[in-house]
């Protein structure tokens, strides 16, 4: 039986097992919404859009597509954040550049500046300090070149943005084909993201795509779209929807 | 014969040489270097007549081949990766929605669980939620299960072993499986132990557990 926890013997700024993290708060510090499991102190917690954060969040939140998943931390205590029992890790960043899988970032210091990354679903964050990231499993770091399948990316640093890259064997073969006639391509094999440059690039094991980031970034897009465009989406979108409907 | 190696409790690697081939579950590959090709695969690596009995048995898992020259990572869904060697002597008796990665080395086949299969084992296969059907890997090579939590090893040797379908993952070895149906009127009216079924193993060798009744999907 290990000895219960409490406000002084918490680690500071350390993992209390690999699925908890407790951050020692002295200020302010973002965080993303619902990954907070537990708190010790006076800590107060705002959303971005609360006024006396306007400053903080024009210097230090550029993704106003982000905002309503991100509330701040005010204060003084520790602060114990959780993610889906997925490994919990505190990165640090020296002037340095980093872009993360936005529902894996869980929280970093203020002394960052967080960006929307090219790449939907991702984050990048710009400078000195520290930040929290889960990922399934332990994080596994390769170095380009590499191809990596989308689900499995957890991030990059310092190499360049990653382009698509199609495997034409793959498609091209019969079954593939068929495969894909069948709404079972996407799978990842035919599709891959390709680093190459200097840098890192950040794995997980693979886990389902639920991302609302990509879905907001759609959405973000449509208001660009004139009629004929629209009625296009809305074409693929039904004919998407009756082929799930087929397969239920 | 292609060389794996853990990379942590989650990722597995593979290092596949030219005229080497690593046959894997659809989807299962997290990232390559070098230059690797992916073909879709239907037979697995079975004979004609292996490929019909997967279809007759519902062994539908999507497989795909793996080669050139590169190093592959795979990995699915979040579970853990358990390596098992096969010496050529015993064959590997698995499900087929647990297996990650085969070596091209080793043959594959299916068989009944139920031994004897007919209707009875179609019945309890359905009651059971369990595959009919799994999985056979025999000669020498490398394969790679997978589990909802770790994966632990109890050897059969002599007496008899029972294990919840649910939490089997397969076997290794000259091994006897039993589907024993345990089903009184309180499992009827939803008052059961929720343990009626078990999968009864006698003979000699390895038996593989995951420490969960989460179905891997």
């Amino acid at each position: 039986m290990t000895q219960a926890l409490n406000a002084q013997t918490l680690p500071v700024n350390d993992n209390v097992n690999p699925y908890a993290f407790c951050v020692d708060v002295n200020g302010q510090y973002f965080v993303q919404k619902g990954k907070m499991i537990a708190y010790y102190g006076q800590i107060k917690f705002e959303a971005l859009s609360m006024g006396g954060l306007s400053q903080l969040v024009a210097g230090h939140f550029s993704s106003p597509l982000y905002h309503q998943d991100w509330i701040v931390a005010t204060g003084q205590g520790k602060l114990i954040l959780g993610d889906r029992g997925f490994d919990i890790n505190s990165f640090d960043l020296e002037d340095g550049n980093l872009t993360v899988r936005a529902s894996s970032l869980l929280g970093f210091d203020p002394t960052l500046i967080l960006k929307q990354s090219i790449v939907p679903g991702f984050l990048t964050l710009i400078g000195s300090g520290k930040f929290l990231a889960s990922s399934n499993g332990a994080v596994h770091f390769v170095e380009p070149p590499v191809r990596v399948d989308p689900q499995a990316l957890l991030g990059w640093a310092d190499c360049p943005s990653p382009c698509h890259h199609y495997d034409h064997t793959y498609m091209a073969s019969v079954m593939g084909m068929v495969g894909n006639m069948f709404g079972r391509g996407g799978s990842g094999e035919e599709h891959q993201l390709d680093f190459t440059g200097a840098g890192t690039v950040l794995m997980q094991s693979s886990e389902d795509v639920n991302d609302t980031g990509i879905l907001r970034e759609m959405q973000a897009q449509i208001p660009v779209l004139g009629v004929a465009g629209l009625q296009q989406v809305q074409m693929t979108v039904n004919q998407r929807l009756a082929q799930e409907q087929a397969h239920q | 014969m292609a060389t794996l190696e853990k990379l942590n409790s989650k990722m597995v690697a593979a290092q596949i040489n030219h005229g080497e081939q690593v046959f894997a579950r659809k989807g299962a590959m997290l990232s390559y270097t070098g230059e690797v090709n992916f073909i879709p695969s239907t037979t697995g690596g079975a004979s004609i007549g292996g490929f019909v009995g997967r279809i007759v048995a519902g062994e539908n898992v999507p497989l795909m081949i793996a080669q050139g020259q590169g190093n592959v990572l795979f990995g699915h869904g979040g579970y853990q990766v358990k390596i098992i060697q096969l010496d050529g002597a015993n064959s590997l008796t698995v499900e087929a929605d647990k297996l990650l990665i085969y070596d091209g080395s080793l043959t594959a086949g299916t068989q009944f669980l139920a031994q004897g299969g007919g209707v009875r084992a179609l019945a309890q296969g359905q009651m059971t939620g369990q595959g009919l059907c799994t999985t056979v890997l025999s000669g020498v090579g490398n394969a790679v299960v997978m589990s909802h939590g770790p994966v632990f090893e109890i050897p059969i040797g002599g007496g008899e072993v029972a294990v919840d379908p649910q939490a089997y993952i397969g076997h290794v070895g000259a091994v006897d499986v039993k589907l024993d149906m345990n089903v009184s009127w309180r499992d009827a009216v939803g008052k059961g132990s929720g343990e009626a079924f078990q999968l009864k193993m006698t003979g000699n060798g390895t038996v593989y557990v995951q420490a969960s009744e989460r179905k891997i999907k």
